[in-house]
């Protein structure tokens, strides 16, 4: 009784100090224009007709993180790994990662491991398409990594840990298909540097599409296909990265003993 | 009470709501004892923090008309380009936001695994007597 009273009182005041301040300003509701640097964004981000200042990317937020900002994304990278590996340092004497080949028993009841095995792909196809089309819909790499991610932890808790490193996933492979992931965002980030090199032009670290005084860069399209020049990449790279950093954290978690 | 009216009570109301959450995981971080509870009380404060900045993105109804996610659908013609400049809202904080949440999740991550050597140290994660045992 005494708790419902208590989220009552602050339901009504949260209520009536709205109530008071829609009439007391207008200031505090967002506006019908948006900034100059948003309308830039909005402007640039896919529009053929200033071929050298747009990312043709159609999701403007992509285009953003990976291209107008892409080293602040990069930092944010190496800030997720490297607080991976501080915990994984921490947690190091508390687990053992021996697959000792008996035959896994227990989890869960028939039914759920069934349904179990067949919504398991279907997670990782969803996180794929997340990750994938970063470029062309709400979404990316970081979205689809952590979709991804829950295939693992679902048959953690279904069947055990030990099934999941029966069937190959151990933390040293995970962290193989991370630093494959990391490798690739860091060589994406110098490709157009790298091509510049290679045949003698000018080239920014970090370049996407070709920009005035640096005629080297990624296509936009492949064929027929957007690719946005190396937003694809990156997602693709960061979605692997992503995925298997969470795959390893899930399973270290719940393999770390409290006698250690 | 015409629609503009309801329109901006509701943007206050979850302004509102955004302040009075924040003034809980504060407490939450400041006054509960539980570790666990403490991290928890932090991913609230961040997340409310995020919506927040996705909140000052935001743009107020145009003419009747939902403002559209910065995600252009239709071939970049001239006509299309003019209508979505006029109705997306601000990418700018989401891809900021983007960036907070995967910093965030990495704090908790560790958090976590300290967390975890924490309590094989101390066989609790009560930080008053955590406190108490100094060392």
């Amino acid at each position: 009784m005494k708790r419902a009273i208590e989220l009552l009182v602050i339901i009504s005041l949260i209520l009536g100090v709205s109530l008071l301040l829609t009439f007391a300003s207008e200031l505090l509701v967002p506006s019908k224009d948006i900034r100059l640097l948003a309308l830039f964004y909005l402007f640039t981000a896919f529009n053929p007709r200033i071929e050298y200042y747009t990312v043709s990317s159609p999701e403007v937020v992509t285009a953003i993180v990976w291209d107008y900002r892409g080293l602040d994304t990069l930092f944010e990278t190496s800030v997720f790994y490297l607080a991976l590996i501080a915990g994984l340092a921490l947690a190091r004497k508390l687990y053992t990662e021996t697959y000792s080949g008996e035959v896994v028993s227990g989890g869960l009841s028939t039914i759920v491991k069934t349904v179990t095995r067949i919504t398991a792909p279907m997670i990782i196809v969803v996180g794929a398409s997340i990750g994938l089309h970063g470029h062309l819909t709400p979404g990316g790499g970081f979205q689809g990594g952590a979709t991804i991610a829950v295939a693992p932890m679902i048959f953690i808790v279904v069947y055990s840990t030990m099934f999941l490193l029966s069937k190959g996933v151990s933390s040293s492979r995970m962290l193989l298909l991370r630093s494959i992931g990391l490798l690739g965002i860091g060589f994406t980030g110098i490709a157009g540097f790298l091509i510049g090199l290679a045949v003698n032009k000018y080239a920014y670290v970090f370049q996407n599409l070709p920009k005035p005084g640096a005629e080297i860069g990624l296509p936009a399209y492949i064929g027929n296909v957007l690719i946005s020049g190396t937003l694809w990449f990156f997602n693709f790279f960061e979605m692997l990265a992503v995925a298997a950093g969470f795959t390893i954290a899930f399973t270290v978690l719940l393999l770390a003993r409290r006698e250690g | 009470m015409n629609l503009e009216f309801v329109n901006s009570y509701l943007l206050i109301i979850t302004l509102t709501s955004l302040l009075v959450n924040s003034i809980i995981a504060i407490y939450g971080i400041f006054y509960r004892p539980h570790y666990i509870k403490k991290v928890i009380a932090l991913t609230i404060l961040s997340d409310t923090m995020n919506t927040f900045a996705i909140y000052l993105g935001y743009r107020r109804w145009i003419d009747n008309v939902n403002p559209r996610p910065p995600v252009l659908t239709t071939p970049p013609t001239d006509e299309a380009l003019d209508s979505f400049i006029r109705q997306a809202v601000d990418p700018l904080p989401q891809a900021l936001v983007l960036t907070a949440v995967v910093i965030g999740l990495a704090v908790t991550l560790f958090l976590v695994f300290q967390g975890y050597i924490l309590y094989t140290h101390y066989k609790t994660l009560d930080m008053r007597e955590i406190k108490k045992l100094k060392g």
